[in-house]
């Protein structure tokens, strides 16, 4: 039984190429580190919510990854995220991590900042700072609720004042019994055509935010207008309630007004949820402050809105405020 | 001579209680655990001839050039269209959702973690392990093994010992070239694919990026436990071979259809395992 | 003989070894091949083992070699248990298959050589002596690198001796060597039995049913007949038998008239 010589050679040259596939593939994939993963060191960090993250998301260093999440879990009342850091990767007891989340197929990671210079380092085990980043999701999500109620409202206020097929609107009634309040009237109808044109305007920002680089700054006057959008309207609403309060006062003189009890609930309701809607979009300013603030969120501003191309196309012929509710609807 | 498998328990002596309790067993559930059984004592006999290895070098050369040399092209054939129709298959489903830059990571860890030892293993059943089976169960039938044993050459030490040798030394290196070849199919179809269309380059960087050498590893582990058990099941099924000429092609035929449930059914288990 | 120290490494510088059967029985599954078998072989003997076909004179002797594990009873090979594998190792013990049961994949001198290069019996240089002498005594130098396939019956007969001598055996066992050759082949085959057993002194075991081999060769015949042993004695009580079943094994009558057939049948 002896073997043929070119058989061994070629067993022998078959074994030695495939060990040296074996090896080039080693050397690519892991980058010739010396036997896998570096182990690292690990690093808590406690949140509120840890959101869409999962044990192995990056972890990143002002874009740079160092490592990697360990395991996720629940500690108490908090939820916990054990990073692990590359060995030779440290980390100022300063800094602090945010989860961030990225695209629509809810990847996330956790950013952690650079911290400052004169921090010392974190040691391993050790616990990192972290902050709550600002959820665009919750973010639009108010937007959105928001834009409904205002549209609600402005719908509402519109039937009161205008009618409908029915029966005379109250404007006309008010129009006709009431010329001594046509100043008034004519002023606040002004600056409800006012809004509409700022928030007009607005709606050519958002269409912009889709393709201009510049969105940044675009934005930021965006919701600068929709701020002005803001005071305005409690502008009016006040000048709603003088109405109110003469149309009360004048009550001998309204007597149509008397005969049609729903059409006064009816303008009471409308201005009290306008109302609501201009005191949720002052407080509003604050979320949209934050979405100004993070780079990251208005790149996620700019994914989110990818998707709701087909909403914007439709708003030409819509209203300005009914759009916002098309681009609400659309997102979620 | 009929030896009839069940009646082997309780042919010597009294029969214990766990004999008895084995003849009560219907016979496919016995046979299993028969086959079994006497697959791991034939490893264990075959693991006390290690020593002796040295010594079967020529037979070791001979079975690797049969298991590895001779198996290489059907191998590299079969992983090149496997990695191809991968890429065309999860192209074509994330056209839409837009997950085709994925396309890199998706075939290299498939081939790397699943179909890359897969196929190398179904391959060595059907091309190697029937082979085996075959020799096997011939050599016993024509009385071959029992003229080994009188001539005290224990057939586990010259014809089970090199083959196993053999298949663990080979394996990693069919399965690493399914997973390289498999990994070019599917560069190739991304890039010629119309609605695919990814160039090479940034097909191996996604690879790269969502791959680490640990899941190549991975793989030629699975290899190994599949090439050890096809080539063990085919010697202990080729062995156990009884009665004449017909037998040899009913062992042929277990020895493959056993090797390929196995295979798959380990599959299972040893990814959940390395997981 | 003296003269087998000179063709050493052929004859046994181990003596012949004797054997023992004591009550030797086996069944498979309900089936029982062998009843109660007892008998001994001196060291150096010709011992023939007749009997008709299925009679249980193949699993007898793979019981001697360890083949078959006994059911019950026990047979000795030198003293040594012969269902123990280390017996293999102490006594070299050779079986010449009815059907060779040469190696296919091998030539005639690869099936030669494998014993001495498994046990590591000197390099290659002392084999290929160690074998052509084997091929030399039974004339099958031309046949040395033929494969089995291409071998006639009688050839392959001689070749699965041949093998067999390689391993100097202590004892050598035949499982039907006679059968199925022709008159003349059969009583060479005969003849090299009777010569080996002559020159080495090998304590020499041969089933058959060859009336004439047992009657020229045997020390002593055993016929087993049903899985019992119904003779034994040395060949010469063959010629006048006593028992009726043992005379119609030996001569059976061809009687057309009333054929035996019918007699299994009622």
């Amino acid at each position: 039984m002896t073997n043929n010589p070119q058989q061994t050679a070629r067993v022998g040259l078959f074994f030695l190429l495939g060990m040296a596939l074996i090896w080039v593939t080693f050397e690519t994939l892991s980058g010739g580190k010396l036997w896998f993963k570096d182990k690292g060191y690990t690093l808590v960090a406690g949140f509120d919510s840890l959101k869409e993250l999962k044990a192995g998301d990056d972890v990143r260093m002002a874009g740079v990854k160092i490592g990697d999440v360990a395991l996720t879990r629940l500690a108490g009342r908090r939820a916990e995220a054990v990073l692990r850091i590359d060995s030779d990767k440290r980390i100022k007891a300063d800094a602090t991590a945010t989860i961030v989340t990225q695209g629509l197929i809810g990847t996330g990671y956790v950013s952690i900042d650079l911290g400052t210079d004169a921090a010392p380092f974190l040691p391993a085990g050790g616990e990192i700072r972290t902050a709550t980043s600002a959820d665009l999701n919750s973010v639009m999500a108010q937007l959105g609720d928001l834009g409904r109620k205002l549209e609600g409202a402005l719908g509402g206020l519109g039937t009161s004042l205008n009618g409908d097929s029915r029966q005379p609107g109250l404007l006309q009634k008010v129009d006709a019994i009431l010329a001594e309040n046509r100043e008034n009237l004519s002023r606040t109808t002004a600056n409800l055509q006012q809004i509409t044109d700022k928030v007009n305007r607005g709606e050519g920002t958002l269409g912009r935010l889709l393709n201009d680089a510049r969105l940044h700054d675009e934005l930021l006057a965006g919701v600068a207008e929709l701020k002005q959008g803001a005071t305005q309207a409690r502008g009016f609403l006040t000048n709603a309630e003088e109405l109110v309060a003469e149309v009360k006062r004048g009550r001998g003189t309204l007597g149509a007004l008397v005969y049609d009890q729903k059409a006064a609930d009816d303008l009471k309701a409308s201005l009290a949820s306008l109302r609501e809607v201009s005191e949720q979009l002052a407080q509003g300013r604050g979320t949209l402050g934050q979405l100004l603030k993070d780079d990251s969120l208005v790149r996620e501003t700019r994914a989110l809105l990818k998707k709701a191309d087909r909403a914007i196309d439709n708003l030409d012929d819509t209203g300005p405020i009914t759009a916002v509710g098309v681009v609400a609807n659309g997102l979620f | 001579m009929p030896n009839t498998l069940s009646a082997s328990p309780a042919s010597r002596g009294t029969p214990s209680v766990t004999d008895r309790l084995l003849t009560w067993l219907p016979t496919p559930v016995f046979q299993v655990l028969h086959g079994t059984g006497s697959t791991l004592l034939l490893l264990g006999r075959t693991l006390r001839h290690v020593p002796s290895l040295p010594r079967q070098f020529g037979r070791f050369i001979e079975q690797c050039h049969l298991i590895g040399y001779t198996t290489m092209p059907i191998v590299g054939i079969l992983s090149f269209f496997i990695g191809s129709v991968l890429a065309l298959q999860s192209g074509h489903a994330g056209e839409n959702v837009g997950y085709k830059q994925f396309i890199g990571a998706l075939v290299g860890l498939t081939m790397a973690r699943e179909l890359g030892p897969v196929m190398a293993a179904v391959l060595l059943a059907g091309r190697v392990g029937s082979a085996i089976a075959a020799e096997l169960a011939s050599m016993k039938v024509y009385q071959e093994v029992d003229a080994l044993e009188t001539m005290n050459i224990p057939p586990e030490r010259m014809l089970v010992l090199p083959r196993l040798a053999a298949v663990l030394t080979m394996m990693p290196v069919l399965t690493i070239m399914a997973d390289l070849v498999g990994w070019f199919g599917g560069a190739i179809v991304s890039k010629y694919t119309h609605f695919i269309s990814i160039e090479p380059a940034s097909y191996f960087a996604n690879l790269r990026q969502y791959m680490d050498f640990s899941d190549v590893l991975n793989g030629l582990i699975k290899a190994e436990i599949f090439g050890l058990t096809v080539v063990l099941v085919c010697c202990n099924i080729g062995l156990n071979t009884r009665g004449g000429p017909r037998e040899i092609g009913a062992s042929v035929t277990r020895a493959v259809v056993t090797s390929l449930i196995l295979i798959l059914v380990l599959d299972f288990f040893v990814t959940k395992a390395l997981m | 003989m003296s003269a087998a120290h000179s063709t050493s490494p052929l004859p046994g510088a181990a003596p012949a070894v004797g054997i023992t059967v004591e009550g030797l029985s086996k069944r498979f599954g309900a089936f029982e091949v062998l009843r109660g078998v007892s008998f001994t072989v001196q060291p150096g003997e010709i011992f023939v083992l007749m009997g008709p076909s299925g009679s249980g004179k193949s699993v007898l002797l793979k019981h001697l070699v360890g083949l078959e594990r006994p059911s019950s009873g026990r047979t000795t090979v030198a003293g040594l248990d012969g269902a123990d594998p280390a017996t293999r190792e102490r006594v070299r013990m050779a079986l010449v298959f009815q059907a060779g049961a040469l190696f296919n994949s091998l030539s005639v001198y690869d099936n030669l050589a494998l014993y001495p290069r498994e046990h590591r019996l000197g390099n290659e240089a002392a084999i290929r002596d160690r074998v052509m002498r084997a091929l030399q005594i039974l004339s099958l130098e031309n046949a040395v690198q033929k494969f089995p396939a291409e071998l006639s019956g009688g050839m392959k007969k001689r070749v699965a001796i041949a093998r067999a001598l390689v391993m100097e055996p202590q004892l050598l066992l035949y499982d039907e060597p006679t059968s199925e050759l022709d008159p003349v082949m059969s009583a060479t085959i005969t003849e090299i039995i009777a010569t080996l057993r002559q020159r080495y002194q090998v304590t020499s075991i041969v089933v058959s049913h060859d009336r004439d081999l047992a009657l020229a060769i045997a020390d002593r015949v055993g016929i087993l007949m049903g899985g019992e042993l119904i003779f034994l004695g040395p060949p010469a009580d063959l010629r006048n038998p006593t028992d009726p079943r043992v005379a119609d094994f030996l001569n059976p009558r061809i009687d057309l008239e009333h054929p035996r057939f019918k007699h299994l049948e009622t």
